[in-house]
C-alpha cells in the first residue's frame, strides 16, 4: 500500500471532523498549486505587453531575417508566409510540394512565354541567417505560448556566438550549452489554446 | 562607371606619385640610384632604377589594392554609403590639394638609410620603392593620397585599388627615372635643383591631382553600381512580346500569344514565319510546326531544318553561325537543353543539361559556340556556361540561397549580363565572366512578392530591422517582373511583366553612352 493511503487511512480512523477538515485544506492547496502551475506553464497574459516584433517572443532578439517578413517557418525551419502559411522560397514566393512557383490559384506561375519561371533556394530561415553573418547557427530549444487561440512554438536561432544580430551581447535563451541566440524564429502549431 | 572611376582615379594616382618626387624619401632616393654608391658605371644604375621602378609598383598595389578589397567585404548594400564618403572625401582633398594647404597628418618617417650599406644596391633600392609605393609608409605630400585610400575602399573594386596602385607606383618612379641617371651631370643638377627649389611646381602638381579628385568625385556620382535604386532612362520597343534575341545589328521576339517578329537593321518589324525566334551571328531560328528551321537573318531563306523529338515541346531556342540550342521539355516531365551542330545537322544532338521539371533550365543564350544559361532549384541557383566544341562546362556564378540568378546573356567583349531576384529587389548587373563579383548593377526594380510589416501590430516593436527591405515596404512591390534578356551592339533588351501576361513589354537601355 502506498504511505499517502496509510496516512489518510490513519487520519480517517482517529476523526471525521478532522479528517474533513484535512480534505478541505488539501484541496484548497490543490488549487492553489494548480493556479500556480497553470500560471508557469500556460501563456502569460500579462506577459503580452512583454511580447517583441511578435505574440510569443519574449526578451529583445531581433528576428531572424525571413523572406516575407515575419519569421515565421515551418517544423523542419523552412520560411513560411506569417500571414496563411504558406511555404515560400527564399524570394517570398508561394511554392508547391516541389518547391516550384505558384501563383494565388496553386497553378504554376509563368512566363509570358508560358514557360514556368525558374524556381528559386528554398533555405532554411535559421541555417541561412548564420550563412548571411557567416555562423554556423541552428534551432535549438523552444518555448511554447498561446497566440491567436492556438500554441505557438518560439524558436530560438543559436550558436556558439556572443553577438546577436541586434548587434549586442547575445542571450542563452533556450539554446544549448555554451550557445546563445542569434535571432528568432516561430511556428505555429495546430494545437488550439 | 566603374571604368571611368578606375580612368580617374588612375590619372590622379600618378600625379599624386609623382608629388612624392618631393619628399626627403623622394628626393633621397635621387642620390642613392643616381650615385649608385659611388658607382659611376651605366649598367648598375639602371638596374636599381628598374628594382625600384618594380618596388614603387608593388608598393601601390599592395596598399591600393589591399583597400579595395577591404570595400568589397562590405558588399553592394552598403555601396551608396561608401560612394558618398568616397565622393566627400574626394571633393574635400581636391579643394585642400588646390589651395596648397599643410598636410596633415604630418607623416615623418623616412626609409631605412642603412639598407644602402647592408645589401646589394638592386635589392636595397626594391625595397625602398615598395616603402614610397605603400604610400604611408614615408612622407606624404598630397591629400591625394588620403583621398585615394579613400576612393579604393569606396570602390570596393579589385580592379580599381590595382589601376590606382600601378598608377601611383609609376608616378613615384618617374622623377627617379628621370633624374637619378643624370645626377653626377651639372644638367642632372641644374633640374634637380629646379625640383627642390621651385614650391610652385609642387603646388602645380597638386593642383592637377586636385583635378583629378574632383572628376572622380563626378564619377562616384554618376556611377550607377552605387544608386540605391537604379532606373535609368529605358526605351520601350515592344509591346505585348517578350523573350528578346540580337545578333548586334537586328532584333526579333516573342509576341505574347501569337508568333515570332523580327526587325532587320533597324527597319519595321515584320512577322516571322514560327515562334520563338533567336538571332545569332547570321542566323535567325524559329520553331514551324514540328521543326526547327533555320535561316538566313538577312533574307530569311531557310537553310536547315531539324525535326522536333516526338512527345517534346519545344520552350526556347538560341543559335549562332555554327550551333542551335534548344530548351525541349518532354512530355512525360523534365527540362533538356540539347545543341545540334549546324555544321553536320544530320548527327545526334547533344544533350547539355537536363532538370527534373519543366523551368529549371533557363532561356539559354549562345555566343559563337559558348552556351549560357541558368540552372535554378531549391538547393540553389547558378549559371553555367558551355564550350560546346569541348564541352567544357564552367559555372560562372552560383548561389545556395537567398537569391535567383536568372537570363544571363554574354557580350561581345565576353561581360557577363544577368539578373538576380532576391526578396527586396530585383537587378540586372553586369560582369566579367573570370569574376565573381558584378561590376555595376545597371538596373534595379523592387521585388515584387508581398511583404508583411515584420512585426505583429499591438506588441512591442523593436530590432526587427532584418525583416525590413531599405527599398520597400509593406505590401506588394514592384508591379513589374523582370523577364528574359538579350544585348546588342551597345543595347541590353529586358523583358517587363506584370501580373497579366499580355502586357509584357520588352524595353532597351543603353549600354554605353
Amino acid at each position: 500500500m502506498p504511505p499517502e493511503r496509510s496516512i489518510s487511512g490513519g487520519v480517517l480512523q482517529h476523526s471525521n471532523r478532522r479528517g474533513f477538515l484535512e480534505r478541505v485544506g488539501a484541496a484548497v492547496v490543490a488549487l492553489a498549486g494548480a493556479k500556480t502551475i497553470a500560471d508557469l506553464a500556460a501563456p502569460g497574459e500579462a506577459d503580452a505587453e512583454y511580447y517583441t516584433n511578435f505574440c510569443g517572443h519574449t526578451y529583445t532578439t531581433g528576428n531572424c531575417p525571413a523572406p516575407t517578413g515575419l519569421p515565421r517557418i515551418d517544423r523542419n525551419g523552412f520560411p513560411l508566409r506569417a500571414k496563411d502559411g504558406v511555404p515560400v522560397d527564399d524570394l517570398g514566393r508561394p511554392v508547391n510540394a516541389k518547391d516550384q512557383p505558384i501563383d494565388a490559384h496553386g497553378k504554376l506561375l509563368l512566363q509570358p512565354d508560358g514557360t514556368p519561371v525558374t524556381p528559386a533556394p528554398r533555405t532554411r530561415t535559421c541555417q541561412t541567417a548564420g550563412h548571411d553573418y557567416g555562423i554556423e547557427l541552428n534551432l535549438d530549444g523552444s518555448w511554447y505560448r498561446c497566440c491567436g487561440g492556438v500554441i505557438r512554438r518560439i524558436r530560438d536561432c543559436c550558436g556558439f556566438t556572443n553577438t546577436r544580430i541586434n548587434g549586442d551581447a547575445a542571450l542563452t535563451g533556450y539554446c544549448y550549452t555554451g550557445r546563445h541566440v542569434f535571432c528568432v524564429t516561430y511556428e505555429e502549431t495546430t494545437v488550439k489554446c | 562607371m566603374l571604368t571611368a572611376l578606375a580612368a580617374c582615379g588612375a590619372v590622379t594616382a600618378f600625379v599624386a606619385g609623382i608629388a612624392g618626387a618631393w619628399s626627403p624619401c623622394g628626393l633621397s632616393m635621387i642620390d642613392t640610384i643616381g650615385s649608385a654608391l659611388g658607382d659611376t658605371r651605366r649598367a648598375p644604375r639602371l638596374i636599381a632604377v628598374s628594382t625600384f621602378c618594380l618596388g614603387a609598383v608593388l608598393g601601390g598595389v599592395i596598399t591600393f589594392g589591399a583597400l579595395a578589397l577591404l570595400g568589397s567585404l562590405f558588399g553592394d548594400r552598403s555601396g551608396a554609403v561608401r560612394a558618398g564618403i568616397g565622393g566627400a572625401v574626394a571633393l574635400a582633398a581636391a579643394v585642400a590639394d588646390w589651395r596648397g594647404l599643410r598636410i596633415a597628418p604630418q607623416i615623418r618617417r623616412q626609409v631605412p638609410e642603412r639598407w644602402r650599406w647592408i645589401m646589394p644596391l638592386p635589392l636595397a633600392c626594391a625595397l625602398y620603392g615598395v616603402l614610397l609605393g605603400l604610400g604611408f609608409t614615408t612622407f606624404v605630400l598630397a591629400f591625394a593620397v588620403w583621398a585615394l585610400a579613400a576612393l579604393s575602399v569606396a570602390a570596393g573594386s579589385i580592379a580599381v585599388g590595382i589601376s590606382v596602385g600601378v598608377a601611383f607606383g609609376i608616378g613615384r618612379a618617374i622623377p627617379i627615372v628621370w633624374l637619378a641617371p643624370g645626377v653626377g651631370s651639372e644638367r642632372g643638377a641644374r633640374r634637380l635643383e629646379q625640383i627642390a627649389l621651385e614650391p610652385r611646381l609642387l603646388l602645380g602638381t597638386r593642383r592637377l591631382g586636385a583635378i583629378g579628385l574632383a572628376l572622380c568625385a563626378a564619377a562616384f556620382a554618376a556611377t550607377p553600381a552605387f544608386g540605391h535604386e537604379t532606373r535609368p532612362s529605358l526605351t520601350t520597343v515592344a509591346t505585348a512580346a517578350t523573350d528578346p534575341t540580337s545578333n548586334g545589328s537586328d532584333l526579333a521576339w516573342q509576341t505574347v500569344g501569337g508568333g515570332g517578329m523580327i526587325e532587320i537593321q533597324g527597319t519595321a518589324a515584320r512577322a516571322l514565319p514560327g515562334e520563338l525566334p533567336a538571332l545569332g551571328g547570321s542566323n535567325v531560328a524559329w520553331v514551324s510546326g514540328a521543326t526547327i528551321v533555320v535561316a538566313d537573318a538577312a533574307s530569311l531563306a531557310p537553310e536547315v531544318t531539324l525535326p522536333i523529338p516526338p512527345a517534346t515541346t519545344v520552350s526556347t531556342l538560341a543559335v549562332s553561325d555554327s550551333w542551335l540550342v534548344a530548351n525541349l521539355l518532354p512530355s512525360a516531365g523534365g527540362d533538356q537543353l540539347v545543341a545540334y551542330s549546324l555544321a553536320d545537322p544530320t548527327a545526334a544532338p547533344k544533350t547539355i543539361a537536363t532538370a527534373a521539371f519543366a523551368g529549371a533550365i533557363g532561356r539559354p543564350a549562345l555566343t559563337t559556340s559558348d552556351v549560357v544559361f541558368a540552372l535554378g532549384g531549391s538547393r540553389g541557383s547558378a549559371i553555367d556556361e558551355i564550350d560546346l566544341n569541348t564541352a567544357t562546362k564552367t559555372v560562372l556564378r552560383s548561389v545556395k540561397a537567398n537569391y535567383s540568378l536568372e537570363n544571363p546573356v554574354l557580350t561581345g567583349d565576353n561581360d557577363l549580363l544577368y539578373e538576380q531576384i532576391g526578396r527586396c529587389a530585383q537587378s540586372v548587373y553586369i560582369g566579367s565572366t573570370s569574376g565573381k563579383r558584378p561590376t555595376a548593377r545597371l538596373l534595379s526594380l523592387p521585388s515584387t512578392v508581398i511583404r508583411d510589416p515584420g512585426y505583429q501590430p499591438g506588441y512591442v516593436r523593436d530590432y526587427d530591422q532584418a525583416s525590413h527591405c531599405p527599398n520597400r515596404g509593406t505590401g506588394p512591390g514592384a508591379k513589374r517582373t523582370l523577364g528574359t534578356t538579350a544585348v546588342g551592339t551597345s543595347t541590353l533588351y529586358v523583358t517587363e511583366y506584370p501580373r497579366a501576361p499580355a502586357r509584357s513589354t520588352i524595353v532597351a537601355l543603353a549600354l554605353k553612352s
